[in-house]
């Protein structure tokens, strides 16, 4: 039995035509309602576009004016997330200057390369005794407490997140930080389950790098 | 550790069909927690653990990774701006 994803806690779901009907009667409640579950998830992608937190908050606050009032213009070809993703990429390209933003996010971009999960100098090469094993094994970390959870490393995962690649960066984000669901992520991005996995796995797998080398040496 | 499966000549590709490598478990890890795998690579990967403590620490970090991300989590949500409140309201003045 394969365990659970080892991801956390609520996700945003835009639960279609429920939403839309009380939004579209201008159901205030139902409105703050997804505005506060989908907020992170949108500052976050916002924010991949873009320098500054504060300019990624004008993004999504112009987002929404955009949905409220386009409401009437949906006509659910697509699924609400889909369509509000859209919207959003779509301001923070109007308020982004780099051009390579202007790549649909389906399409391979640069950074995107083969990397492997672990430098292949930690493993045997073919003269050693058992190739492709471990050389230099992983040392366990110190139990997850509160130095997993430090100041200073959140701090570093933060500042290592915000290295990654884009690609890498937004879906690391939706999945791991933000708790949505590989379908949910999916059908946000327009990428198929595999293309989101490899993404993940080297986003994951860079991040952990960043962790074994800070903790190890704090170890010490 | 290993005491079974180490191949003959030293060749990664005569390796038996039946054991993966710490090298390939690795790559294989994201697939193992999102129930990607076929059974096959599933069993194979399984019985790595078995026998690897050190695949198994890296399985352990991942998670660790995984979790620490998760408390990377922002904080609330700001209230909605008035302007997109007005916006929503006058749908409900307008009627539908």
């Amino acid at each position: 039995m394969q365990p659970e994803s080892a991801v956390a806690p609520a996700r945003v779901a835009f639960s279609d035509e429920h939403t839309l009907a009380a939004l579209r009667a201008g159901d205030e409640r139902a409105f703050r309602d997804l505005f506060a579950r989908s907020y992170p998830m949108m500052k976050r992608v916002a924010r991949t576009y873009v320098a500054s937190d504060a300019v990624a908050e004008e993004i999504v606050q112009e987002t929404w004016m955009a949905i409220v009032t386009g409401l009437d213009r949906f006509e659910g070809r697509s699924a609400l997330g889909t369509w509000i993703f859209s919207i959003l990429t779509n301001q923070a390209k109007t308020h982004s200057a780099r051009e390579r933003r202007a790549v649909p996010f389906s399409c391979v971009a640069p950074g995107d390369g083969e990397e492997p999960a672990v430098d292949p100098d930690r493993f045997q090469t073919d003269d050693d005794a058992w190739p492709g094993h471990w050389a230099t094994p992983p040392r366990p970390w110190q139990k997850p407490d509160r130095r997993l959870l430090s100041l200073e490393t959140r701090d570093r995962l933060k500042a290592a997140l915000a290295q990654l690649p884009e690609r890498q960066r937004v879906i690391v984000g939706l999945r791991d930080v933000e708790g949505h669901s590989a379908e949910e992520v999916c059908g946000l991005l327009g990428l198929s389950q595999e293309n989101q996995r490899v993404l993940l796995h080297r986003g994951r797998s860079r991040l952990r790098a960043v962790l074994e080398e800070y903790l190890d040496v704090a170890d010490v | 550790m290993h005491d079974s499966g180490s191949p003959q000549n030293g060749h990664s590709a005569d390796l038996p069909v039946d054991e993966i490598t710490c090298q390939q478990f690795v790559e294989l890890v994201t697939e193992y927690f999102e129930g990607a795998l076929q059974a096959r690579t599933l069993s194979q990967v399984e019985e790595h653990l078995v026998l690897c403590d050190w695949c198994v620490t890296y399985l352990e970090q991942m998670q660790a990774t995984i979790g620490a991300l998760g408390e990377l989590r922002e904080e609330p949500s700001p209230e909605p701006p008035d302007s997109v409140l007005a916006a929503l309201r006058e749908r409900s003045v307008g009627g539908a």
